[in-house]
């Protein structure tokens, strides 16, 4: 066994001293995260700032600020109006909304106050969804100054205090709010909302098949390099070899995978501290699989390109069947090829943890399926060679 | 004859419906350096693949040493060095780290390997160059690192596939010496080559082999006298007038 940490360490060693290899391997998970950033670090829901320029500073001003800051994804930046002036002139900023002075005053004496917006054109896209939701909070104070009237009104002459009544009507608004008569519930038809959170278990098992490629050179390589007939003539036997160079490629996949783990850990925010390591985990079994494979590769491609060839197809067959991109319906004939994939049983047991908040230990089926693959890609690998290479 | 320390009975070995090994027998005595000689295709390298266990014959017995092939193929393994025909070292690592390497899959710890490795390194004046990157040396260095890893683990016999192909003849001079030096040293030399005068300077006994068989086997000076004044006539010359002037590939 000491010969095999030996080979690997070799293997290790090697990798390291080809800066070309080391760099792109290292680079690789980090742009294959940039991608996905890309495509699915996008806000899934609105998110603006308002420019708020409250030349009032009156008591109903400062509510109605206080009722936008409340609506999730608004962020309020107040200004001065010589500063809101300056930015609209200069297109830095398209829209802006001002309180004008005497506006709380207007409305304590019942009068009718109104709020200005200064726009460039027509405020762009992100300037018109913000006006429509200033305006439907402005509907909405409308609404409860309409209620507080018509309760002032109707308690005239009652000899109830008037700051009583507003504070009754305020505490009964404030119930209101927190419970609505008439709420309004998400349904997300077609998958998650959360992108990243569905696709990340395909984007993970799909990377880690790149070690069943490196897996599947290593042999060949030594082959080529003239000292695999050197390492055969030596106390070195064939298991060790093959396990050798199987820890190495493991070794290698897992610094992939941990990068990549953890930029989505650091930036998407999906895991918390257990679920990322028991991610980990099974990355770390699911890549020994993929070097399991990529080992019975390697002991019968005669070249590298034979050795890559048969790698990427293998790849790509295992990525397509195994539901990485697209759900495969139940009952399916698909469904039921899918089920040779391990990618089909990678992708259920990364999802398990990631997407539905479960453990290691619900995916109980993808271990034994992994570990069965281990064992069996470990033993055939070394038949084959023994067949093909008609010797030790 | 000294005592016999490896054993070729019968040997065969087909590919396919080619026979690349058709009934070869030998004996080398413990010490001695024993030349295989003969044209490309002859069957020396399938010949020396199967007598270091990396090919298994489809018949005939090997010993080595007093173990079989067949049945104490590690045994063979732990007394074997081989330096092969092709560069077979790794060139992205150090001289030193190579010969380590190849040291400890021959079953040293890691104080033994690197101790032998810098003695081995000496043998070949290659000490000062032990941090070197093997993919900087000349093809004469790296002929001398190939066969340097060879005597890692301290073989009792060595197989020397062509060592001296391509490089200078003050390498060529250097390799020469180290190889009298290790048999004076007890080691026992099974020596492959096309450059007879090798064969003739170093060799005890030679093999010539030619289509999967041996042709002739003795000393060099009884085979120059089969066609003539052994002072005259060189092994060259016995073997063209044994193998034929066609080309062979």
């Amino acid at each position: 066994m000491k010969r095999a940490l030996y080979i690997t360490l070799n293997e290790v060693r090697l990798y390291l001293q080809d800066k070309g290899d080391l760099a792109f391997s290292l680079l690789l998970p980090i742009v294959t995260f940039a991608l996905m950033y890309g495509a699915f670090g996008g806000q899934t829901m609105f998110e603006a700032t308002a420019v708020v320029v409250n030349e009032d500073g009156g008591s109903y001003a400062a509510l109605f600020v206080e009722q936008l800051d409340e609506i999730e994804g608004i962020d309020i930046e107040l200004q001065t109006a010589a500063e809101a002036d300056a930015r609209l002139e200069r297109s830095d900023l398209l829209l802006a909304l001002y309180i004008p002075p005497g506006f709380s005053d207007t409305l304590a004496s019942g009068g009718k106050a109104e709020f200005i917006f200064k726009q460039r054109g027509n405020g762009g896209q992100e300037g018109q969804i913000l006006s429509s939701i200033i305006r439907s909070v402005a509907e909405e104070m409308n609404q409860e100054f309409q209620v507080r009237e018509q309760v002032k009104s109707g308690l005239e002459g009652a000899g109830i205090p008037e700051d009583r009544i507003d504070f009754t009507v305020q505490k009964f608004l404030g119930e209101e709010r927190a419970q609505p008569a008439v709420g309004v519930a998400e349904e997300v038809v077609g998958g998650s909302s959360d992108f990243i959170s569905q696709y990340l278990p395909g984007i993970i098992t799909m990377y880690v098949l790149f070690a069943l490629t490196i897996g599947a050179r290593t042999i060949v390589e030594e082959r080529k390099r003239g000292t695999l007939e050197r390492l055969l003539t030596t106390r070195l036997s064939t298991g060790e070899l093959f396990f050798g160079k199987f820890l190495a490629s493991v070794s290698r996949g897992f610094v992939q995978t941990v990068i990549l783990l953890g930029l989505s850990y650091a930036v998407f925010r999906l895991f918390t501290p257990v679920s990322f390591l028991e991610s980990l985990a099974f990355a770390v079994v699911y890549i020994a699989a993929a070097s399991a494979l990529g080992m019975i590769i390697a002991s019968v491609a005669r070249s590298e390109e034979a050795a890559s060839w048969i790698g990427v197809v293998f790849t790509m067959f295992m990525v397509m069947l195994g539901g990485t991109f697209f759900e495969i319906s139940e009952g399916t004939v698909l469904d039921i090829v899918s089920k040779v994939s391990i990618n089909t049983y990678a992708n259920d047991a990364l999802r398990t943890i990631i997407s539905e908040g479960g453990s290691l230990g619900d995916t109980t089926l993808p271990l034994i399926v992994m570990g069965g693959v281990i064992v069996v890609g470990l033993t055939v690998s070394r038949v084959f060679f023994k067949v093909v290479s008609g010797g030790k | 004859m000294a005592e016999e320390f490896l054993v070729v009975k019968d040997l065969h070995k087909s590919f396919h419906d080619f026979k690349a090994v058709n009934g070869v027998s030998f004996t080398i005595g413990k010490g001695e350096i024993f030349g295989l000689l003969g044209p490309n295709g002859a069957g020396k390298t399938t010949t020396i693949r199967m007598l270091s266990t990396v090919l298994t014959a489809d018949s005939g017995e090997i010993t080595i040493g007093g173990h079989t092939v067949r049945k104490e193929a590690e045994a063979v393994r732990s007394i074997i060095g081989v330096c092969p025909q092709d560069l077979a070292i790794y060139e992205d690592l150090s001289a030193l780290d190579n010969m380590v390497f190849f040291g400890r899959m021959a079953g040293l710890n890691g104080r033994d390997a690197r101790e032998q490795a810098m003695a081995n390194l000496k043998l070949m004046g290659l000490q000062d160059r032990a941090g070197g990157k093997v993919s900087k040396f000349s093809g004469g260095m790296k002929r001398r690192i190939n066969l340097a890893i060879a005597l890692m683990g301290n073989p009792r016999l060595l197989f020397l596939d062509e060592p001296t192909v391509g490089i200078d003849p003050q390498s060529r001079n250097h390799i020469y010496e180290n190889i009298l030096g290790l048999q004076k040293n007890g080691m026992t030399i099974l020596y492959t080559t096309h450059y007879m005068e090798e064969a003739d300077r170093l060799c005890q006994r030679v093999a010539i082999m030619d289509g999967g068989q041996i042709i002739s086997m003795d000393t060099p000076r009884s085979l120059k006298s089969q066609i003539g004044s052994p002072e005259q006539v060189t092994l060259e010359d016995v073997f063209l007038k044994m193998t034929g002037r066609s080309l062979r590939d």
